[in-house]
């Protein structure tokens, strides 16, 4: 047997449970209704998920980005005073923070394209929902029709596979933004535990000493715009 | 005749395409057993790309049952694995 006939069976598995269900036409596709509505609040939660995991990634990679700036900076302060062993130091945090800025951009393109992903299918459903329940209320007046049998079957096919397929859409995104989580939470508990200090601000020696170096360096700067202030007002 | 590429939608597609599709099938069955990735990937965005290219797509608010069911673009050879072993055919 080859993969088409497989999905075939995957998909249906997922929903026969809905027609299984039916004994009164009618209220199966009330019942499938309401089961199409649930799916589509699915859908739409799904999309928050993955909204809200990609924002916190992104501020994770904005702390590593302005870190980037930071080392920079430090590197060559170091360098001026002749300090090249906390220089190379700092170039060296400066490249691990990159790559790390890299697997995180990774992330948030790869959370953008399952979100597109997951908006398409949110749209799909909401038009097929949409024509069920148009469908639906004209089956149920022509109730007694003999078409009207036969016009159930047709129309809870064809949604029951929509919603298959977007069960099988749902599952595999929350698997893929849970696995992003899970990582996202792991580098903030690395940060925590200090293994990271690059992502909590917290501080080991050489961040320290690199901190240091930026104040005086500042305060060298200051002292010599205010140095200069004073000897221009003295020249007046 | 009606196929569906799971997660992206219905086409409706010439009958004359299908022998084409299960001789793709065919062949993804046999690289999934030699573990061969590339080539399943290859023949996985073949098969999808054909169904792309000579179906239509079917207006999103028609409710019609498809003839044949593709996977997902994204579909791994490790999913498609399970899926022949029958891990992925539990209900549910």
């Amino acid at each position: 047997m080859g993969m088409l006939s497989r999905m075939s069976t995957v998909v249906k598995s997922k929903m026969n449970r809905i027609l299984d269900n039916a004994e009164d036409p009618s209220e199966t596709l009330d019942y499938a209704y309401e089961k199409q509505l649930e799916m589509l609040r699915k859908v739409k939660k799904g999309v928050v998920e993955m909204v809200t995991t990609k924002r916190q990634i992104e501020i994770q990679s904005n702390k590593v980005q302005s870190n980037i700036k930071r080392l920079e900076v430090q590197a060559s302060q170091a360098l001026q005073i002749g300090r090249e062993d906390l220089a190379r130091l700092a170039l060296q945090r400066m490249e691990t923070s990159k790559s790390e800025l890299e697997g995180l951009s990774n992330q948030i393109m790869n959370l953008e394209r399952e979100q597109e992903k997951l908006t398409q299918a949110e749209k799909r459903v909401q038009a097929k929902v949409q024509a069920f329940r148009n469908k639906k209320e004209i089956i149920k007046a022509q109730y007694n029709a003999a078409q009207a049998q036969v016009r159930i079957g047709s129309a809870l096919s064809g949604i029951s596979e929509e919603m298959g397929d977007v069960s099988l859409a749902i599952e595999k995104a929350e698997n893929k933004t849970e696995s992003l989580r899970a990582r996202a939470g792991a580098i903030d508990e690395l940060a925590e535990a200090g293994v990271l200090n690059d992502f909590s601000g917290s501080q080991d020696s050489l961040s320290i000493e690199l901190e240091q170096l930026s104040a005086q360096q500042n305060i060298e700067t200051q002292l010599a715009a205010l140095k200069s202030k004073i000897s221009s007002e003295e020249k007046k | 005749m009606i196929v569906r590429i799971l997660t992206e939608g219905q086409y409706n597609l010439p009958g004359q395409f299908v022998d084409k599709l299960n001789e793709v099938d065919n062949k993804i069955v046999a690289v999934v057993e030699l573990d061969d990735e590339e080539s399943f990937e290859r023949l996985l965005q073949e098969m999808l790309e054909l169904v792309r290219k000579h179906g239509s797509p079917v207006p999103i608010d028609e409710l019609l049952e498809s003839d044949i069911v593709l996977p997902e673009p994204d579909l791994t050879i490790k999913e498609a694995k399970e899926l022949f072993t029958g891990e992925g055919l539990l209900p549910g």
